[in-house]
């Protein structure tokens, strides 16, 4: 293994050993699922990579025989395995071994760390696929983590128009802003959603196409129903309270879709082709780095929230 | 002779033989299957006459039949969806489900699938075969082992109507009254197609089309296929929506493109000569949609459901029956052009 990305979902077993009821540790588990590294060995029948390639890996496992993996949804697999998701061990460490059909082969040109950050580039470009995004839309982004800022390089990929995000922290829009967002907008306690909505709509010009919401925020889900332009699609990828209350009415009268996005499906090779290529430059999100020895530094780091993605190496030496 | 897993054999170009072979056990994720229905498509007579389709070609004896149900006789290790005894119907293709087709829930397209009676691949026009149990469907006591068969080329339908966008509402021209171009007819119509129109050369063909359902038919005599578009346009009313090409043949072809609504669609299902002359300036300058239909994929839950309501009754494609020890003469009956479907019965 090489580069090993710590993501919220992994913090979040660590500190509270569940996610929800579905998921919890019971036994001991490797955490880390955002990662890249050499192949080392091949197995039986593996036919499209060599010893010495250099990879990024995709978190799945799946059945390959149920409805879900035959209508290529394999992310909706019922015995889906994802590493670091109990009781699915991560990758998190020296070696690991994996599906050979979800290893995916980096160009020279594409660091180690980018092909660990392609994981989270994956849910963004997911979350763009899912909501038929394309050039000339106006964007609506709420939440500036690495998911929000994952989804805005996205839809910026994809050839929109322009990019609003928002969030509470202004530091983090400030990143997302040298990152690229082309406008942010920072919610200040007390504002409803809808004075939220109206400003987003002035500073893109035009209330938004499309928004992709992945702050887990209930704030979140309502501004998405009242800013989305009548006819928008709203795409639902951050995880908060399961029962959120929102205004159906607004969306049934504009005829707004609100589409759930999970994880992927068939990002990888995209990802590495528009970083590859320059179109998606997902670099400047590691902030922290530490070695694998310092696990638990990089983690208290991650949990602290100073930063934007931190990136362990797995090397030895 | 024994006779316990009699099997129809293609030696090579026109030469099938009846022949006792081992009875096959299950591998993980497999199940072995008594072998009740098979029916016979123009696939299986193509690679009997011919020897080949495009590059398939018949190296060595190869099993026929792919459009087939059975009854589970024994579960490989692993096999939770299915149970002894269980009448399945059996969708004959089985990909590598690790490559991008098929990981992308397009498995028809996969450049490894394993196809029964493709060459190399052997069918199951036998008595006992062994299948990927995630492809064998399981039959409500109300359908019939004929209709599990009849799944296969009625799967052909559901993916021909699907690509196509046929609808609730649509104006549907089927080119071809032959067995596929019938199950696209009833799959148009069981989806809400408020007008088929069926042509084809042959008027017994146009009749049982008609009976079918056809709400009109036009019986091909000219060899100007703009004469043509413009008889089934007159039989409809209007242009169709959508044109379902099943009969390969290339003035059909050029009829369909012709005579398609602008904006619409026209599916490729029948296979002729793999060169055609097209007036692909007609479709590009209307936005005549072209697309290929090649098998089908997702769509055995479909057609099953669609048999189990009521939606669809395919019992009246079966026109000649005969048992596994009279294979051949089922083949010689079909290469006849007798009928629509002709259905053997491989049960001892």
């Amino acid at each position: 293994m090489q580069k090993v990305g710590i993501c919220g979902s992994d913090v979040h077993y660590w500190h509270e050993g569940r996610i929800g009821d579905r998921f919890v540790v019971t036994a001991p588990m490797l955490l880390g699922h955002e990662c890249s590294g050499v192949v080392s060995k091949l197995g039986e029948g593996v036919t499209h990579l060599k010893v010495g390639d250099r990879v990024a890996i995709e978190p799945h496992g799946v059945c390959r025989t149920c409805d879900a993996c035959k209508i290529g949804r394999y992310n909706l697999c019922p015995n889906v395995f994802f590493l670091a998701t109990p009781p699915d061990s991560g990758a998190l460490a020296r070696y690991h071994v994996h599906g050979a059909d979800f290893v995916f082969k980096l160009p020279d040109n594409v660091s180690f760390e980018e092909g660990a950050l392609i994981e989270p580039l994956s849910v963004g470009l997911h979350a763009c696929r899912r909501g038929r995004l394309s050039m000339g839309h106006r964007v609506l982004v709420c939440g500036a983590g690495p998911i929000g800022l994952c989804a805005m390089l996205s839809a910026k990929a994809f050839g929109v128009a322009a990019v609003c995000v928002t969030d509470i922290d202004a530091s983090r829009l400030q990143f997302a802003r040298e990152v690229g967002a082309t406008h942010t907008l920072q919610i200040r306690p007390g504002q409803t959603e809808q004075e939220v909505a109206e400003e987003v709509t002035k500073l893109l010009g035009g209330a938004p196409d499309r928004t992709i919401e992945c702050s887990g925020a209930q704030f979140a889900v309502n501004l998405g129903v009242l800013a989305t332009t009548p006819g928008g699609i709203f795409v639902i990828v951050g995880h908060g309270p399961n029962k959120v209350e929102f205004p159906v009415v607004s969306l049934v009268a504009k005829e707004i879709e609100i589409l759930g996005s999970f994880r992927y499906i068939n990002t990888w090779q995209t990802a590495i082709d528009m970083i590859a290529c320059g179109k998606i430059n997902v670099a400047p999100l590691v902030t922290h780095r530490f070695r694998l020895e310092e696990t638990l530094d990089a983690f208290r780091c991650a949990k602290s929230g100073v930063g934007v993605k931190v990136m362990i190496d797995c090397a030895q030496g | 002779m024994s006779d316990t897993n009699l099997t129809a054999i293609l030696h090579k170009k026109g030469d099938i033989r009846l022949e006792d072979c081992p009875i096959p056990e299950p591998g993980p994720g497999q199940v072995q299957l008594c072998m009740q229905h098979v029916g016979i498509c123009g696939s299986d007579v193509h690679y009997w006459q011919h020897g080949y389709i495009g590059d398939f070609v018949v190296r060595a004896p190869m099993v026929l039949g792919h459009e087939a149900s059975g009854i589970v006789s024994k579960l490989g290790e692993g096999v939770t969806n299915l149970n002894i005894g269980d009448r399945v119907a059996i969708e004959p293709g089985v990909p590598c489900r690790r490559c991008m087709d098929c990981k992308k829930g397009r498995y028809n397209l996969c450049a490894d699938m394993k196809f029964c009676a493709t060459p190399p691949y052997d069918g199951n026009l036998a008595r006992y075969y062994v299948h990927d149990a995630d492809f064998c469907y399981k039959l409500p006591d109300h359908v019939s082992t004929e209709e599990g068969a009849l799944l296969e080329p009625l799967s052909v339908g559901v993916h021909a109507c699907r690509r196509a966008g046929v609808t609730l509402g649509s104006k549907v021209l089927v080119c071809g009254a032959g067995p596929i171009g019938l199950v696209n007819l009833l799959v148009a119509k069981a989806t809400g197609a408020s007008q088929v129109c069926v042509t084809d050369i042959d008027e017994k063909r146009l009749v049982m089309a008609k009976e079918m359902g056809a709400d009109c038919v036009v019986k091909v005599t000219s060899k100007d296929p703009k004469e043509v578009a413009a008889q089934v346009i007159e039989a409809l009313g209007e242009k169709p929506d959508f044109t379902i090409e099943c009969s390969g043949a290339p003035p059909s072809t050029r009829t369909a493109i012709f005579a398609t609504k602008s904006g619409g669609c026209v599916v490729l299902v029948g296979m002729g000569p793999p060169s055609v002359e097209l007036p692909i300036i007609d479709a590009a300058v209307r936005e005549v949609d072209i697309r290929g239909v090649f098998r089908y994929v997702n769509c055995y839950p479909t057609a099953l459901n669609m048999v189990a309501s009521g939606a669809v009754n395919v019992k009246p494609l079966i026109t000649h029956r005969f048992k596994l020890e009279d294979s051949i003469q089922a083949f010689e009956t079909t290469l006849r052009g007798e009928g629509i479907k002709v259905m053997i019965e491989c049960k001892k």
